[in-house]
């Protein structure tokens, strides 16, 4: 797509100076080398705590955003119609799709060996298992979370992901995508305690040229993921206050 | 019991995102909201726990307010767990208003009479 993609040095070190204050609150994460599997590629394996992050333009603690963005003619009458009342597919407890999964307040179990790494998220328990072994994307019916395959770029592992239905929002304050969506994640272990991630959101339909976010996650050897039954007590939902989408 | 509700209008600086969904598909930013009652229940439920609290007005009149708090999976990160607050328990809570107009809020903050904050920040913890 000609948007090459990597996270400039001067971008890591604001992050990694970010998550050096952020962490003046106790906790320490692991330090050390980058952990390898046996073939010689990281180990992107782990617990790993991330920022939230609701609206994808912004820059905040951990996190980089993409500033303003080139809005096609629907995409920005898609942004600028969009009302959280009138519908929220995420407030009705359906699938979140892989950006706002990732984007969300919770944290992620990557189980990984060599054909596959396992995104568990604890949000609503969703989960995404990604073939790293160089397959093709495999052709069904467009999804939520979409189809995704990885390889590897050196010690990058870079996840691709395209069939989507269009039928969420990128971010919770609702910037569109469309079913043309094209996700890049190019995630890139830095050191024991900490993993890199860029993506970039390709979305011809909404956006006239690809824009990206960057954000640091941290290493939580102390936290499991937890059970996340959005469906336990959704009272807003049931009560009417939350309306579900109409698509 | 003192009681007292106070509901401001002006723009809060830190309006908390839901975990699962939108502030703003239920919640008025712009509405602030202070109560002081008696906790009747809480949930200890995803997506959200909510505390429900009877609120002396000053008329007299008891009202029963629902507020919803962060995910119980954040909180216990944070160190607390379903007994952190009981039924009996007298808070001060602030938050933010339901659009709807129901005697529902977000809730930012509680705190008991002893002074300790309980969930205090939840919304921020769970936002970070």
């Amino acid at each position: 797509m000609g948007f090459r993609s990597s996270i400039s040095s001067a971008a890591l070190l604001t992050l990694l100076s970010l998550t050096a204050f952020a962490q003046s609150n106790g906790f320490k994460p692991p330090e050390g080398p980058v952990p390898r599997m046996a073939d010689g590629k990281p180990d992107l394996s782990g617990v790993w705590d991330h920022p939230f992050v609701g609206d994808m333009t912004k820059s905040g603690r951990d996190q980089i955003g993409a500033g303003e963005l080139p809005f096609t003619e629907w995409g920005l009458a898609e942004w600028k119609n969009y009302n959280a009342e009138d519908g929220d597919s995420t407030g009705a407890c359906l699938p979140h799709g892989i950006v706002r999964s990732i984007n969300a307040p919770f944290p992620v179990q990557l189980v990984q060996n060599n054909k596959y790494v396992s995104f568990d998220f604890e949000t609503d328990n969703w989960f995404q298992v990604v073939p790293i072994d160089g397959r093709p994307h495999r052709k069904q019916i467009p999804t939520w979370a979409g189809d995704s395959v990885g390889h590897w770029e050196g010690d990058t592992l870079v996840i691709d992901t395209v069939n989507f239905n269009g039928k969420t929002k990128v971010d919770s304050i609702g910037h569109p995508q469309s079913d043309q969506l094209h996700v890049t994640q190019r995630w890139t272990r830095k050191d024991l305690g900490h993993l890199a991630l860029e993506i970039t959101i390709d979305d011809p339909k909404a956006y006239t040229k690809p824009w990206k976010n960057t954000r640091i996650f941290t290493l939580r050897p102390d936290w499991e993921i937890m059970e996340f039954s959005c469906e336990e007590n959704n009272k807003s939902l049931w009560e009417g206050r939350i309306k579900p989408p109409k698509n | 019991m003192k009681i007292s509700m106070l509901v401001a209008t002006a723009c809060l600086a830190a309006i908390p995102a839901l975990a699962h969904h939108s502030f703003a598909a239920e919640f008025d930013g712009k509405k602030s909201v202070k109560l002081e009652g008696t906790i009747t229940k809480v949930e200890w439920t995803n997506p959200h726990i909510w505390m429900y609290l009877d609120v002396k007005e000053e008329s007299g009149a008891v009202v029963k307010w629902q507020c919803e708090g962060g995910a119980p999976n954040s909180l216990t990160r944070a160190g607390w767990s379903k007994d952190s607050l009981k039924p009996g328990d007298q808070v001060s809570l602030d938050g933010w208003l339901a659009k709807d107009g129901s005697k529902t809020c977000n809730t930012r903050s509680v705190k008991l009479p002893d002074g300790r904050s309980v969930f205090a920040g939840s919304s921020n913890s769970e936002y970070k």
